[in-house]
């Protein structure tokens, strides 16, 4: 297993609840939607994967580590296990797009050749070779993300996380995100994905996992954006 | 290695990226060090200035006439800080003025008998012994007159007590303005990068390496600030020196190569300290707040 969530619950300050007695469980491998209204707990469920917020009650297990019980001097060496695609890409303007991938890989202290040799492979892989020394603000949405993604998975992470990774993308470019984080899972790594991209869901069927007001309202296997019948 | 090889690349890129606000740093630093050195070697010029007084403070005590200094001499005897004690005869005394007129000795001869009387040299070890151990001479009935610079040498002492106090209030003063100047620096360093240090905290960067640029950077530009004054300081107390000796002859400052080196490396390794301490406060106060989760 994965990930473990038992009773996982969040209350912010003063009361909001933002997740409630959450039991997921997820395998090595798997892809993984979560789908949900805006404000149902699809961010806050990731950012408690990825230590961020750490739950108010309950139990979350995530690649053999209690997550409650995470020393901090723990958590860099957990998160280099996580690839993170944030929603607003949060790629670095002053870098280009080479730097901004193997700024990943020196951050956590790699030789220069492996940082060069792997940043290249992982900026080919993402058919962004020929825009490799350019800068963020010179690219396309759907080439920042690619970016992000690039970045995301330079490190070989176990567990992929992409906080709506197509919003605000045409289809046509949310369609080559999807066969990146498809290709992605292919390799072994647990997919999860936080989106309200019905047309992805719903073309690219794996299991679904639904939030409301911070509850799981459904969890399928091979499911669809919306229970049939709903719409 | 290769961590501090990027994390000293990454030192270069703030000092470069905010260069106006490195350049104030620096110059802040240069100045402020510059007080600090200064007011340090004045202290330290006071001090051995009252030293050598206080080596060269005698006590000439003049017997009246028709008496000898024998009792004196036995009075001393037990004093535990009289360092030196001279008795010189009004023989020796005449003999001593005559050498020391040269030329004009031959005025001596002519007032006849030897005027001199008995005459009793004392040195002390510190300046603060001369007025009590005067009190007592005074009080002795065979003592007409008493003679020395210990009023010099006090003055000396209390002024070099000033200026200690003086230098320390200096001292505070200087390293709380660039310890300031530092921090903010590095504050602000770190407010330009809050987008990267976010982004380097989610992929698993420690948070030594991710402090490792900033406590650089400040340390970088403390210690290349204190090492120009340095160079600043060295070169206008060698002009000063040059020029007292011409003009005040008098007045010697410290010439201890040594001492001085000594001196000017303790000024720069409290440039690196102050650099190193300041920019660590400002980036371990932002890390931690950062990577606290909600």
């Amino acid at each position: 297993m994965d990930i473990r969530m038992a009773g996982v619950t969040k209350i912010f300050e003063p009361d909001i609840v933002a997740l409630e007695d959450i039991y997921l469980n997820l395998d090595r491998g798997e892809f993984v939607y979560l789908v949900g209204a805006t404000g149902s707990g699809k961010t806050t469920l990731l950012r408690i994967i990825t230590r961020e917020v750490i739950p108010s009650r309950g139990q979350i297990v995530v690649a053999r580590r209690n997550l409650r019980s995470l020393r901090a001097s723990q958590l860099p060496y957990y998160r280099r296990e996580l690839g993170v695609v944030f929603q607003d890409y949060k790629l670095l303007p002053h870098l280009s797009v080479l730097e901004n991938v193997a700024f990943v890989l020196e951050t956590i202290g790699a030789p220069s050749r492996v940082v060069k040799d792997r940043a290249s492979t992982v900026i080919d892989q993402v058919g962004l070779w020929r825009l490799r020394d350019h800068y963020p603000q010179q690219l396309s949405g759907g080439e920042q993300q690619r970016v992000a993604i690039a970045r995301a998975m330079v490190n070989s992470p176990s567990i992929f996380l992409a906080d709506e990774p197509t919003g605000n993308l045409d289809l046509h470019t949310s369609e080559e995100i999807m066969q990146l984080l498809l290709s992605i899972n292919a390799a072994g790594t647990t997919v999860i994905v936080a989106t309200h991209d019905q047309y992805l869901v719903d073309a690219y069927r794996q299991r679904v996992v639904e939030l409301h007001q911070g509850r799981i309202k459904r969890d399928e296997e091979r499911g669809r954006y919306f229970v049939d019948g709903e719409l | 290695m290769a961590s501090f090889r990027y994390a000293l690349r990454d030192t270069f890129r703030l000092i470069f990226r905010h260069w106006g606000l490195s350049i104030l740093t620096l110059i802040t630093a240069v100045a402020l060090f510059f007080l600090l050195g200064s007011s340090g070697l004045f202290s330290l010029n006071l001090k051995s200035l009252v030293a050598d007084v206080e080596d060269d403070l005698v006590i000439n005590v003049f017997m009246k006439a028709g008496e000898d200094a024998s009792s004196l001499v036995e009075a001393m005897q037990d004093v535990g800080f009289i360092t030196d004690l001279k008795v010189i005869s009004p023989e020796k005394g005449l003999e001593l003025l005559r050498a020391k007129l040269g030329n004009q000795a031959k005025a001596v001869t002519l007032l006849g008998e030897n005027p001199l009387p008995w005459n009793v040299q004392i040195q002390v070890m510190k300046a603060d012994f001369v007025t009590p151990l005067v009190r007592d001479l005074m009080s002795f009935p065979s003592v007409e007159e008493v003679v020395y610079a210990g009023q010099l040498a006090e003055k000396l002492a209390q002024a070099s007590l000033v200026m200690n106090r003086v230098s320390i209030a200096v001292l505070i003063l200087a390293i709380t303005i660039t310890a300031l100047v530092l921090y903010n620096t590095v504050k602000i360093a770190i407010y330009s990068k809050r987008g990267e240090i976010e982004v380097m905290l989610l992929v698993g960067a420690t948070n030594t390496s991710i402090a490792l640029p900033f406590v650089l950077q400040g340390m970088l530009l403390s210690t290349f600030g204190a090492l120009i004054s340095v160079i600043l300081l060295a070169g206008a107390y060698q002009y000063v020196s040059v020029m007292l000796e011409t003009t005040l002859s008098f007045l010697i400052l410290i010439a201890d190569r040594l001492l001085l080196m000594r001196f000017y490396l303790i000024l720069i390794g409290t440039g690196m300290t102050l650099g190193w301490l300041c920019s660590w406060f400002a980036v371990h106060r932002y890390i931690a707040e950062a990577s606290c989760p909600e």
